[in-house]
């Protein structure tokens, strides 16, 4: 049984990676749809977790995505000349999380259409972070169903690093396929 | 005072580069395997989706796919042969933050401002098809807006709000994103 993540909060971070609820291989190839109608107000999403974090794993999304800004990887750098209490975790892998994260819970036929948050507290190695989600709305517009969610990332001391929303888009039970490429409902 | 502050960062030089686009630019390369591999394994996200073939063609999208906003990247990737972008910014700089001084190809005009710091402050992200590999990507940016705020310590500072938009070799719409940067 899922924890809230209220509760979640309250573990030492040695207690909350028994909590991860991020799918293996295995769940992701079987992931039943979730359909409009599954979907409640107030309802939370599965909390995922990554970490502790380490310069290695920072360094590998740089590397990755060929972003050289000193503040990810070069310690001296981000401590003396910018004053910050480390090499950073980046915004651009915690803006590449969210897509990851709500494609799974609208797998197989649903889509992730999109998501707008704030970067606020900064993350460094060591920190153990929260992914989690919490439907705020749900509405149907020309046969789909729309889910608004409020979403974010927070460290082991319940910081949190990115408030933000998303919507995504589940079909109806019995109803329509979601159309791909994702084609937006007219306002 | 605050007004004055916040003209000194804003000025007519700032202000007229709302709504600048740069040119419409093709990546370098393409939506390749490796590209992929690093960026799901640096993302943790083990999805077959990706990766394995016969999975991925009994989807809804008959093929392997690729992270969203994968391509948004790609951009970061520069063609070799060109003067090394890196060493130019160390020489213009030599206390380069490493990004700041590092033009992209296509790139958007540097925002005319001694304020050099830059951090991220947030994101949005629209999503319409994933990117196939094999895929050559073409992008567009523009300086959606700017404005000019006070910090707690009464230190003027600009958020830079730019928008970029990414299609495929077919003009398909693969996503569109907004970066808002803070320059200090």
């Amino acid at each position: 049984m899922a924890l809230p993540l209220e509760q979640l909060l309250k573990l030492p971070p040695e207690e909350m990676l028994k909590h991860n609820e991020k799918p293996t291989v295995e769940q992701l190839r079987t992931q039943q749809q979730r359909y409009y109608e599954d979907v409640t107000e107030g309802m939370e999403l599965p909390k995922y977790i990554y970490g502790p974090m380490t310069p290695t794993h920072i360094f590998r999304w740089s590397a990755a995505i060929e972003n050289w800004h000193r503040i990810h990887y070069d310690l001296a750098f981000a401590t003396h000349h910018d004053r910050l209490p480390s090499i950073l975790v980046q915004g651009s892998w915690k803006q590449s999380i969210i897509p990851s994260y709500l494609k799974d819970w609208v797998r197989p036929n649903g889509w992730f259409w999109k998501a707008s948050f704030q970067h606020r507290a900064m993350l460094v190695p060591g920190d153990i972070l929260i992914v989690w989600g919490r439907v705020i709305k749900k509405y149907v517009k020309e046969g789909m169903g729309f889910v608004d969610l409020e979403i974010g990332m927070k460290n082991q001391d319940g910081i949190e690093s990115m408030p933000g929303t998303a919507t995504v888009v589940l079909p109806l039970r019995g109803g329509k396929p979601i159309p791909y490429p994702f084609i937006p409902p007219k306002e | 005072m605050t007004q004055a502050s916040l003209e000194s960062v804003l000025t007519p030089e700032v202000k007229a580069m709302i709504g600048v686009k740069g040119e419409i630019v093709e990546c370098w390369g393409t939506v390749d395997e490796e590209y992929l591999r690093r960026f799901i394994q640096a993302i943790m996200d083990p999805d077959p989706l990706y990766w394995d073939e016969e999975y991925a063609r009994a989807s809804r999208y008959g093929e392997r796919i690729t992270p969203p906003i994968m391509v948004s990247y790609l951009p970061n990737r520069l063609p070799p042969g060109e003067e090394d972008p890196v060493t130019r910014a160390f020489r213009e700089n030599p206390m380069s933050d490493g990004i700041g001084g590092v033009r992209q190809r296509g790139g958007l005009p540097p925002i005319p401002t001694k304020l050099v710091r830059i951090l991220n402050a947030g994101n949005d992200i629209e999503v319409y098809k994933f990117p196939s590999i094999g895929d050559k990507i073409r992008y567009q940016s523009m300086y959606k807006d700017i404005q000019a705020h006070i910090g707690r310590d009464g230190t003027p500072f600009l958020t830079v709000v730019t928008e970029t938009r990414y299609w495929n070799q077919k003009g398909e719409l693969l996503c569109i994103t907004r970066a808002a940067t803070i320059r200090r």
